[in-house]
C-alpha cells in the first residue's frame, strides 16, 4: 500500500506503507484514522529536502526490527550508550552539512523515528568528542558570551579534569 | 497580548472535544497531523510561559514544556466525564448499556488522544515520571485514572447490581446478554491501575469491586438452590444437578469473566455445592456400591474428590465392601464344593485339581452321603475357586480404575480388601495357607500337558491374572512348595505342556519375588537339560561297548538332591535282574564321569514299558506301562505263575504298603488274580490272569492312587510347618547377632517384618522358637529384666 506524504513546501511524495511507518507518529496515525482516507498526509514541520532524507533512510531501514514500545531501558543503560556503533551506510548517509544535519534531527524527533534520532544525536557526539570549547565554537557557530572571569572560573571548577 | 497557551489550547480543544465526542465523524489526516503538530511546537517553542510544576528545572537550563497542557487536558477529561456522569440515567440493563457504550467509546478516544499527545508523552511525561513525580501519567493512563476517579467510582455499585442480577438470571435458565457483562469485566481489570508504574496492571480494582461482590452473590445462590433442591431430590440426582452446576461456572470464567477468578469461584462453589453436602452425600456411598452404578459412583467420585478429605470415609466404605463382595463369593464356591462332595460322596474330597484322572477311576463307594459342612475341609476346585477372587477382583479393579480414575488411595483400599479375602475366607478358615496351595494347583492343572486351554496367549492371560491373586498371597513361601512340587513331577514325568509357558510362569514369579525365590525352580530346568546330554553320551558309550541286544531303552534324569523337592520312598527294592546290568552300567558310567558324587535312586518315580506276550486273548500282545515297582512284581512272573503275598515281599523288597498300593491297579485291572483272601492278607494268592482282555494294546498302570496325593499334600503341608519354624529360628538368630540385646515386643516385629515377604508367623510360633533357640543357648533371658533377650555368641 501506498500513502502519500506532503511536505511543508507541497511536495508530494509516494512512499511504501512499510517505509512510512518507520515513523512511530504515522504509523498511530494511519490505524488512528485509518486508511480510507486516500488524501495526502501534510506534514508542517518537514520540508521536501529534509523529507527525501527522511524517506531515504526509512526505505533502507524498512525491514529493521521495530523498536519495541516504550524501549528506553537501552538509554538507561551505560553500556548501551555509545556512539561508535554506527554502521558503514548510516555513517555515509549521514555525512552531510551540519545545517541538514540538525533539520535531520529535528524531523525524527518531530515524525518519531528513534532510530534516526540516535544516528543523528550520535554523529552530534562524535563531532564533538576530542574538541576544544573554541573549535566547538566556531564548527556550531556559537557566540562566546562568557566574560573572561567567568571563563576563569570555569576554567578552575574543572582543572581536575583537564589533564586527564 | 494573548497568552500563546490559551491559543493553542483552544485549537487542542476542539480537536479533543472531536475525539472524545464524535469519534466516528473521525478526524482526517491533516487534522491529525495539525493536532499534533500545535502540540509538538508547543512543547519545542522557546518562548512559552515556562511551567510552574517544573520551575526548579528552569536552572538548569534544558526546559520541557507541557505542565500547562497536561493540566489543561486533566481539567478537560474531568469536565467531560462529569458531564456525562450526568447524562446516565436508567438502572440494570439500560445502566450497563450506557456504562459499556461510554467505556468503549472513551477508551478508544483515550488511545487517540494518547497519540496525537504523543509529544509530550515522550518528553514532559517521561521526564517527570523519571524524576519520580507521582499522580502524572501518561495521557492514556491519564485517561483511565480520570475516568476512575469521576465516573467509575460513583456508579460501580449500581453497576454491579445490575450485573449481579443478570447472571442470577442466567442461572435461573434465562439467555442474556454475555457481551455486557464481558465489557464491564474488561473495563474494571483495565482501570487496575499501578499507581507507581503506569506500564503493570494490577488486579486490585477488579477483586474488589467486582470479584468480591460477585463471589459473595454466588455463594448465596447456590446455598439456598443446594439445600431446597435436596430436600425434594435424591442424592444421585443432586450429584447431577451439582455436576452440571460446576460445569456451568466453568464455562461463565471462560465467557465472560477474568480467568484469575477461575479459581476462588471453583472453589467457592464448591464448598457450597459439595463440602456442605458430604456428608449426605457419602451415606449414598455403600448403596451405589451394592447397585453397581459406576456412573453414579464415577461422578460422586469426581465431586468429593474436589474438597479435602472427601474421598477418606469412601475408600473405608469401598474396602470392607470389596471385602465382603469378596467373602461371599469363596463362601458359595465353599457351598458349591460341599453340596457336590455331599451328592457324590465322600471321595470327592481328594479329587480337586487332578482333572487327568477321572477317567481312570471311579469313586470308591465308601462314606456315601456323608453330609459335609460347610467350610470345613472340603476340596474346593482350585480354578473355581481362584477364578472366583479374581472375579472380584477384576469387578472392583475396573471400577477403581474407571469410576475411580485409578486413584492410589482407592488402589491401596482395594489391595488390603483383596489381601484379607485372599488370605482369610470361608475356605481358608484353616489357615492362610489354603490359598497358595489352591493357587499352585490351579497352576500344575494349566501347565500340565492335557490342559484344555491350548492357546498359549491364553494361558499367558491367565497366569497373569494368577500373579494378580499371588500378589496378595501371604505365605508366598507355600506356594514355592507346592509349586516345585508339582513343577518337578512335571518335568519327572515330562507332562510340562510347553517350556515356554513354564519359563514365562518362572520369570513371573522372579520379577515378583527375586532371584531367590526362583533359583532352585530355575536349576531344575538346568538339571532337564544337562541329563538330555547325560543320557546322550551314555547311550553313545554303550553303542561302542555293548552289542546292540544287549542294551535297553533307558533314560535317566541325574538331579540335584538340593533343589528338587523329591522324597525317597520309605521302601527298599530290590532292582529286578532284568534291569540290574543296566543299572549298575550306568552307576559306574557316572561314578567314573564325576567320582565322589552319590547317587540316590528313586524307583517310586521311575518307570517302564513291559511287553505282554502271554495273553491269550490277544497275539500281537499288550504294552504295559508301569512304574520300577510294578515292573519289579510283574518280572517275577516270568518264573511262575502264582505266588503269594510272602513271596512277593520277598522277592521284590518292597514293605507292604508300597507293594500293597502298587499292586491296586494291577489287581483292579485285573492282570493279576487274587485268591485266598484280600489284597495284603496273610497267605493271600495272586495268580497272573492269562485270560487278561483289554481294547487297548497299550494300558497304563501307573497311577498314583488318589489317597497317595491326599497324602502328598499334608506331607508337603507338613514340611512347610518345619521349614517355617527353621527360617523363624534363622531370623530370630539374625537380628539378635545383630542387635546383641532386645526386647521381646521389638524383636516380635523385627520376625514379622523380616518374614512379610514370605509368610506371616504366628506369635505363638515365634515365641516356641525363641524357648527352642534359648534350649539351644543361642540366646538367654536377660537377668533381672523382664521380656528382654540377650544374645550368646
Amino acid at each position: 500500500m501506498v500513502v502519500t506524504l506532503q511536505s511543508s513546501d507541497s511536495q508530494l511524495f509516494k512512499v511504501d506503507r512499510t517505509v512510512v511507518e518507520r515513523s512511530v507518529l504515522l504509523k498511530n496515525m494511519l490505524e488512528d484514522v485509518g486508511d480510507a482516507d486516500e488524501l495526502p498526509i501534510p506534514l508542517p514541520n518537514v520540508n521536501a529536502a529534509i523529507l527525501k532524507k527522511v524517506i531515504e533512510y526509512c526505505e533502507h531501514h524498512k525491514s529493521d526490527p521495530l523498536p519495541a514500545a516504550e524501549e528506553d531501558k537501552d538509554s538507561t543503560d551505560p553500556s548501551k550508550r555509545r556512539s561508535d556503533d554506527i554502521d558503514e551506510w548510516d555513517a555515509s548517509f549521514i555525512k552531510v552539512e551540519n545545517e541538514l544535519l540538525f533539520e535531520i534531527i529535528l524531523a525524527a524527533n518531530y515524525l518519531d523515528i528513534k532510530a534516526l534520532l540516535d544516528l543523528g544525536c550520535k554523529t552530534v557526539a562524535n563531532m564533538i568528542k576530542g574538541k576544544k570549547a573554541e573549535e566547538i565554537r566556531e564548527m556550531f557557530n556559537i557566540e562566546n558570551d562568557f566574560t573572561p572571569e567567568e571563563e576563569e572560573q570555569i576554567r578552575r571548577e574543572n582543572e581536575w579534569a583537564a589533564d586527564a | 497580548m494573548t497568552d500563546p497557551l490559551d491559543t493553542t489550547w483552544a485549537t487542542i480543544q476542539t480537536g479533543v472535544d472531536v475525539i472524545l465526542n464524535d469519534f466516528e465523524a473521525g478526524l482526517t489526516y491533516e487534522k491529525y497531523m495539525a493536532l499534533y503538530t500545535t502540540i509538538y511546537n508547543y512543547c519545542t517553542s522557546l518562548k512559552g510561559n515556562p511551567s510552574s510544576i517544573s520551575g526548579s528545572l528552569q536552572q538548569k537550563g534544558a526546559n520541557l514544556m507541557g505542565a500547562d497542557l497536561y493540566k489543561k487536558l486533566k481539567d478537560h477529561l474531568k469536565g467531560h466525564l462529569i458531564s456525562l456522569m450526568k447524562e446516565h440515567d436508567g438502572n440494570n440493563d439500560a445502566l450497563l448499556q450506557f456504562y459499556t457504550v461510554q467505556w468503549e467509546k472513551y477508551t478508544r478516544a483515550g488511545t487517540y488522544i494518547h497519540h496525537v499527545f504523543k509529544y509530550l508523552n515522550r518528553h514532559w511525561v517521561k521526564r517527570e515520571i523519571d524524576e519520580g513525580h507521582k499522580h502524572i501519567y501518561d495521557i492514556n493512563t491519564l485517561a483511565l485514572v480520570s475516568w476512575r476517579d469521576h465516573l467509575f467510582m460513583l456508579i460501580q455499585a449500581k453497576i454491579m447490581d445490575a450485573v449481579l442480577l443478570l447472571i442470577e438470571r442466567q442461572r435461573n435458565g434465562e439467555t442474556i446478554e454475555q457481551s455486557l457483562i464481558k465489557n464491564v469485566v474488561d473495563s474494571f481489570v483495565a482501570l487496575g491501575l499501578d499507581e507507581n508504574d503506569s506500564t503493570k496492571a494490577t488486579l486490585d480494582v477488579y477483586k474488589l469491586y467486582f470479584e468480591q461482590p460477585f463471589i459473595a452473590a454466588t455463594e448465596l445462590y447456590y446455598k439456598s438452590e443446594s439445600e431446597t433442591f435436596l430436600s425434594d431430590n435424591s442424592i444421585t440426582d443432586y450429584m447431577k444437578k451439582a455436576e452440571k452446576r460446576l460445569e456451568e461456572e466453568d464455562v461463565r470464567v471462560q465467557l465472560f469473566l477474568h480467568e484469575s477468578s477461575k479459581k476462588p469461584l471453583i472453589s467457592k462453589c464448591e464448598a457450597v455445592l459439595i463440602k456442605s453436602h458430604t456428608l449426605a452425600i457419602q451415606d449414598e456411598f455403600q448403596q451405589l456400591l451394592n447397585q453397581d452404578q459406576v456412573e453414579d459412583l464415577k461422578r460422586m467420585y469426581g465431586l468429593l474428590s474436589r474438597v479435602p478429605e472427601g474421598l477418606d470415609k469412601l475408600r473405608v466404605i469401598f474396602e470392607t465392601h470389596v471385602r465382603r463382595q469378596g467373602d461371599a463369593a469363596v463362601e458359595k464356591v465353599a457351598e458349591a464344593a460341599a453340596n457336590a462332595a455331599s451328592a457324590e460322596g465322600g471321595d470327592a474330597a481328594a479329587g480337586g485339581g487332578e482333572g487327568g484322572d477321572e477317567e481312570e477311576e471311579k469313586p470308591k463307594p465308601k462314606k456315601k452321603g456323608k453330609p459335609t459342612a460347610p467350610g470345613a475341609d472340603v476340596a474346593v476346585d482350585p480354578k473355581v475357586y481362584v477364578e472366583a477372587l479374581l472375579e472380584v477382583h477384576k469387578k472392583y479393579n475396573e471400577l477403581v480404575m474407571n469410576a475411580f480414575r485409578g486413584e492410589s488411595g482407592f488402589v491401596s483400599s482395594l489391595d488390603k480388601a483383596c489381601k484379607e479375602f485372599v488370605n482369610r475366607n470361608k475356605v481358608c478358615n484353616v489357615g492362610s495357607s489354603k490359598s497358595p496351595e489352591l493357587l499352585a494347583k490351579f497352576c500344575d492343572s494349566l501347565l500340565r500337558k492335557s490342559s484344555k486351554v491350548a492357546e498359549d496367549r491364553e494361558v499367558e492371560e491367565i497366569l497373569n491374572s494368577i500373579m494378580t491373586v499371588f500378589k496378595y498371597v501371604e505365605d508366598k513361601d507355600v506356594f514355592q512348595k507346592f509349586y516345585s512340587k508339582m513343577l518337578a513331577k512335571r518335568l519327572v514325568n515330562s507332562t510340562s505342556a510347553s517350556d515356554d509357558a513354564e519359563a514365562s510362569m518362572i520369570s513371573k514369579l522372579k520379577e515378583a519375588c527375586g532371584f531367590e525365590y526362583t533359583s532352585k525352580l530355575q536349576r531344575m530346568f538346568t538339571d532337564m537339560s544337562l541329563s538330555k546330554d547325560l543320557n546322550d553320551s551314555f547311550r553313545e558309550q554303550m553303542e561302542k561297548t555293548h552289542e546292540k541286544d544287549d542294551v535297553l531303552d533307558f533314560s535317566i534324569y541325574v538331579l540335584n538332591t538340593a533343589c528338587w523337592p523329591l522324597q525317597a520312598s520309605a521302601s527298599g527294592f530290590n532292582v529286578p535282574e532284568d534291569l540290574v546290568k543296566t543299572y549298575e552300567r550306568f552307576q559306574g558310567f557316572y561314578q567314573q564321569k564325576h567320582s565322589g558324587r552319590k547317587l540316590n535312586w528313586h524307583f517310586l518315580l521311575s518307570k517302564g514299558e513291559l511287553k505282554a506276550n502271554y495273553c491269550k486273548a490277544s497275539k500281537t500282545g499288550y504294552t504295559y506301562q508301569l512304574s520300577t515297582f510294578q515292573m519289579g512284581i510283574l518280572l517275577q512272573y516270568n518264573t511262575a505263575l502264582k505266588y503269594s503275598w510272602e513271596d512277593l515281599l520277598g522277592a521284590t523288597g518292597l514293605n507292604p504298603e508300597t507293594l500293597a498300593s502298587q499292586m491296586a491297579m494291577l489287581a483292579k485291572a485285573k492282570v493279576l488274580l487274587i485268591s485266598d483272601g484280600t489284597m495284603g492278607s496273610a497267605g493271600s494268592k495272586y495268580e497272573l490272569n492269562l485270560n487278561f482282555k483289554s481294547p487297548r494294546v497299550r494300558i497304563n498302570f501307573n497311577i498314583p492312587g488318589k489317597t497317595e496325593a491326599k497324602a502328598e499334600t499334608e506331607e508337603t503341608h507338613k514340611t512347610i510347618e518345619e521349614d517355617r519354624k527353621l527360617l523363624i529360628q534363622a531370623a530370630i538368630v539374625r537380628i539378635m547377632k545383630t542387635r546383641k540385646v532386645l526386647k521381646n515386643q521389638i524383636l516380635m516385629t523385627e520376625v514379622l517384618n523380616q518374614l512379610a515377604s514370605r509368610f506371616k508367623p504366628k506369635v505363638s510360633d515365634i515365641k516356641k522358637c525363641i524357648e527352642i533357640l534359648i534350649d539351644k543357648e543361642y540366646i538367654e533371658r536377660k537377668e533381672g529384666e523382664a521380656d528382654m533377650f540377650s544374645y550368646l555368641a
